[in-house]
């Protein structure tokens, strides 16, 4: 919010050089973000929370800053010269909504010239970022930003009836307001009216068939306070944000639309030439109670951390107009009207703690048992999953967590699909507006962005949560997935195994145990290059070549492979380690070149091996494969390496190769295999 | 023959041989020359032994055999040399500027890399680190936090709303007050994750990462606060780095505390990332309020707290220098790559 400085130095008696000003009123909380010199003066940008709409004009801010400098505040003086003709004669105001309105004060100016703002005005008024239009309005403006409070000028002679009245919107109604739109008005909304229409919106903005004109001589000045709620809901309503919504959204103080009201008066009949009309007419038929609440200074004291003397903290609430009164420990106050942000204790503890300044409250680490903090197992989860897909060689991204809706609907065909689409009521962009229900649709997108920057090798993967709708509930689970595009170990094309040995090293180090792969996973992956991963027969995982038609949904035109892996159906905790003797004698190596159909997968010619091997295989692995030349169609040579180890002694070579016979002879029996 | 002819063969052999280096061919000539079995010096040299009056026999044998050993020991060295030699020779030699064979290195998300760095001071300190659900329901992420329908803080933290009620938590903080409901002090928890906000700019992604804190205890005061946030920010960057506390505005918290860094990039004096100002700010911080604890079911007379909240990713923006938030959710390797 913009400040004159020079108005609030105005406002004050004895105020500081600018550098001491502009750090006091940070230190207190009023943060002055940036200082531009103006002709003769400077304007501060001034950071005001939402919660101090008190000190959203400069008298505000010159209260706070008297008390952070100690400089005086100058009382509020206005000098007001009225005629003797009463304005009560002249207009009348009647409020229906007490609830919506506590208070609507009226004054009459009459025979005014409407003039120019003479330049000093309008140069203030500018440098708080306000246009300034003519005289009276300028006047109304200067007020409000002087003094907070909202006013707004009637052309009294276009008032039907002469009348103010306080209701609700009617149906059908409406209303052009001063920015040139008309307004569709309704019973939700306060609106300011004549004997005939509607002519403001209750503290947002004037309407445009009374507004001060050329021709205007008489105006009525209206001086209201307002229900903070109803304005905000008709301001949002209709899209609306003024100087005025923004005061009493935040909150006035009905205790100084007479003053204010007053103060526009004298400055309007100034600059303009006209006479106030004798009295105000001030309907206020909720008035203001002032409460009083009370707290103890040793308790202030606790609080903070710090020793406050008494005497600093009674000045402090007296410079803040809470009129403290003390008795022993207990000290009394009455927050001021315009303070509706002070309610409970701590309210009261902070004006005190803040002007006695944060800087002063010593630093103290709490002293408290210190049991090493411990995690929350879901974290662990995410992160060893994590940790595994770092130490495969992948490379972590983020992506969203919202996707357009026909990308997710995609995700009904993915095996891994968790639940119903989730959309966002309010999203930002079309392509961002339904809750994923799968971590690939973004990670692919990523993928084609990384790639046609022209990386020639992506191992990518994420982990991040998936989103469904589960009836009226919602639900959501952690995922991990995996792309690969490109090349690999810089030179040769990615392949299945490329995949599978990093989705494999990734579940085998996040704990999951016993994973079977099959084939499957269309129509999203490729029918012959495709596996679901299951785990005593629940679908955990999914993996495979991207299939080409879908591939170029993402205008992905070279091969891809995917995978997702529910991380939810991970174990809670690793398993731990059991650790097994190492051997004592040196182990024997033979390879075993098994031809079979081509049909017979690896795993079960790998298992039944293993199963048939005696107790001395330590180990069946993979050392070649081979199919073409010399092999009929659908036969397959597999060679595998046998390791044998006997734990009390060392194994001859004829021992093994007896061995190695035997398990020939058996496995031609079970799985109608031969050897080469 | 004498002794003295021993001591002529011996400096023609000491010759003969560091002559001959390292060459295989040489070192086997010199063997022929002195140890040959047919015409080697050796061979003569023993042969004249029995020519020898009695007297000087038992000399000049000890002598030859001397010089037997040493030239047989020597001859060995000088095989072994060669030969070591040769094989260097056969070998070439290695460029050691080539780069070497790695495997693909994968790396964490620098947004990762930042939470784990918190979480771990905060767990040092005693804190547990917690979590809860990314959609929630307005009365853990607006109502039991003091901020109720129409209050003009939900201006502030714009909302992403689902159907049936539900909304993308705008903070970290609804789990605050989940754990008090379920728990009562003391509490002393962490909660980093991932918010929304429906807003997008440089500065602002409509998807972004905090870290909360919430400390309750009897007795609990802002001078607490301010030193558990001093002790995190210096633990974070450096000691040297100044800390400032200034009053602030949460609903959630009374009073409230803004916190700022010194600037890290020009130490306070003023520059682009700090406006000119010299700090910057990283923190919102306060002690709890009543109506907080209230909400949660947790006595307000007898329990105080503070809470604190920060952006991850505004830390890794500022630890890294990353210009663009939204750059980290590009899923760009090429971003992660460099934290490898």
């Amino acid at each position: 919010m913009k400040f004159d400085l020079a108005w609030l130095t105005d406002l004050l008696d004895g105020a500081p050089e600018a550098d001491t000003l502009a750090e006091r009123l940070t230190a207190c909380g009023l943060l002055v973000e940036t200082r531009d010199p103006i002709d003769g003066s400077e304007v501060w940008d001034v950071e005001v929370t939402t919660n101090r709409p008190d000190a959203m004009n400069h008298r505000g801010l010159a209260r706070e800053a008297a008390v952070a400098t100690g400089a005086g505040l100058r009382p509020l003086a206005v000098d007001l010269r009225q005629t003797e003709q009463d304005a009560a004669e002249l207009a009348a105001v009647q409020i229906d909504e007490p609830e919506l309105c506590p208070r609507y004060v009226a004054r009459v100016v009459r025979g005014v010239t409407i003039v120019e703002s003479p330049d000093w005005l309008a140069r203030r008024l500018e440098a708080c970022g306000v246009r300034p239009i003519n005289a009276v309005v300028d006047a109304t403006n200067y007020v409000l930003l002087e003094l907070g409070q909202p006013l707004h000028a009637f052309d009294l002679e276009k008032l039907a009836g002469r009348r103010i009245v306080v209701r609700k919107g009617a149906p059908g109604e409406s209303l052009t307001t001063l920015d040139g739109e008309t307004r569709k008005l309704d019973p939700s909304m306060l609106v300011i009216a004549d004997d005939n229409r509607a002519v403001a919106l209750a503290g947002i903005m004037g309407g445009a068939d009374t507004e001060i004109g050329g021709d205007t001589t008489d105006i009525l000045i209206e001086s209201a306070h307002f229900d903070a709620l109803s304005v905000r809901r008709t301001a949002r309503r209709l899209g609306m944000h003024t100087e005025a919504s923004h005061r009493f959204e935040r909150g006035a103080d009905p205790e100084m639309a007479p003053i204010a009201c007053d103060a526009a008066a004298a400055l309007i009949a100034e600059l303009c030439g006209g006479t106030v009309c004798r009295g105000r007419i001030d309907a206020y038929p909720q008035p203001w109670t002032p409460t009083e609440k009370e707290f103890s200074l040793t308790e202030l004291s606790a609080f903070a951390g710090l020793q406050i003397v008494d005497s600093e903290a009674v000045r402090i609430l007296d410079g803040l107009e809470f009129e403290p009164r003390t008795d022993g420990d207990r000290v009394v106050v009455t927050p001021p009207s315009y303070r509706v942000d002070i309610d409970v204790v701590p309210d009261l503890y902070e004006e005190v703690i803040r002007h006695v300044g944060y800087d002063a409250v010593p630093s103290r680490l709490p002293v408290l048992p210190t049991p090493p903090g411990h995690r929350n197992p879901s974290w662990e989860l995410v992160d060893r999953g994590r940790e595994a897909a770092v130490c495969a060689g992948l490379t972590e991204v983020m992506t969203y967590s919202f996707i357009g809706d026909e990308d997710d609907l995609l995700v009904n065909e993915w095996p891994l699909v968790p639940g119903g689409q989730l959309p966002l009521d309010n999203p930002l962009a079309v392509t961002q507006n339904t809750m994923r229900r799968s971590l690939l649709p973004g990670l692919l997108a990523a993928a084609r962005e990384t790639l046609n920057r022209g990386e020639r090798s992506l191992a990518i993967f994420e982990v991040g949560r998936v989103f469904w709708a589960n009836g009226e509930a919602t639900d959501e689970a952690p995922r991990l997935a995996v792309v690969l595009a490109g090349l690999a170990d810089g030179d040769r094309p990615v392949d299945f195994g490329d995949l599978k040995g990093k989705v494999a090293e990734t579940m085998d180090r996040t704990g999951f145990e016993t994973v079977s792969w099959t084939r499957g996973g269309a129509p999203w992956l490729d029918e012959s290059e495709g596996a679901v991963l299951t785990i005593d027969g629940a679908v955990v995982s999914c993996a495979g070549l991207l299939d080409t038609a879908l591939g170029e949904r993402w205008e992905l035109r070279q091969p891809v492979y995917v995978a997702e892996l529910d991380l939810s159906a991970a174990p809670a905790s690793p398993p731990v380690v059991s650790f097994k003797a190492l051997p004592r004698f040196p182990a024997v190596a033979a390879d075993m070149t098994v031809e079979h159909d081509a049909d017979l997968p690896y795993a079960t010619l790998q298992q039944t091996v293993t199963e048939l091997a005696g107790s001395d295989v330590e180990s069946v692995d993979l050392v070649d494969r081979y199919t073409g030349e010399g092999l009929t169609d659908g036969t397959v040579r597999t060679t595998l390496r046998l390791v044998y180890r006997n734990q009390e002694r060392s194994l001859t070579q004829e021992e093994v190769n007896a061995d190695q016979d035997d398990l020939r002879n058996r496995l031609r029996e079970r799985l109608g295999v031969s050897f080469a | 023959m004498s002794t003295a002819r021993l001591a002529e063969v011996r400096e023609a052999f000491h010759t003969a041989l560091r002559e001959a280096g390292t060459d295989p061919d040489r070192v086997e000539q010199v063997r022929i020359d002195f140890a040959g079995r047919r015409s080697g010096v050796l061979q003569e040299l023993t042969a004249a032994l029995r020519e020898l009056p009695k007297e000087q026999k038992r000399e000049y044998g000890q002598a030859l055999n001397e010089l037997k050993k040493l030239v047989s020991n020597q001859l060995e060295e000088a095989r072994t040399a060669a030969a070591a030699a040769g094989r260097m020779l056969a070998r070439p030699k290695v460029d050691v500027t080539l780069p070497g064979r790695t495997a693909r290195r994968g790396a964490e998300h620098p947004v990762h890399l930042v939470r784990r760095r918190i979480e771990e001071i905060f767990l040092r300190m005693g804190y547990d680190v917690e979590d809860g659900p990314e959609v929630e329901d307005d009365w853990h992420n607006f109502e039991a936090l003091n901020i109720p329908p129409d209050h003009p803080a939900r201006d502030d933290q714009d909302t992403f709303y689902l159907p049936g009620g539900h909304l993308l938590r705008t903070h970290t903080s609804p789990v605050q007050a989940r754990v008090m409901e379920r728990q009562q002090p003391p509490i002393r928890i962490i909660v980093p994750g991932r918010v929304y906000r429906r807003d997008s700019d440089l500065r602002h992604s409509p998807m972004f990462h905090q870290i909360e804190g919430l400390l309750v205890d009897e007795g609990v005061t802002f001078g607490h606060l301010k030193a558990t946030l001093e002790t995190f920010l210096h633990a974070l960057f450096t000691d040297e780095m100044q800390v400032r506390f200034r009053p602030g505005y949460f609903p959630f918290t009374e009073p409230s505390a803004e916190v700022d860094i010194s600037c890290i990039f020009c130490g306070g004096s003023g520059c682009g990332v700090c406006s000119n100002s010299g700090w910057i700010e990283i923190l919102g911080s306060g002690m709890v309020d009543p109506r907080v604890f209230d909400a949660v079911g947790i006595d307000s007379d007898r329990f105080t707290g503070f809470a604190f909240g920060l952006g991850i990713d505004r830390v890794a923006m500022l630890v890294y220098g990353i210009p663009d938030l939204r750059q980290l959710f590009d899923g760009d390797q090429r971003l992660t790559e460099q934290f490898a």
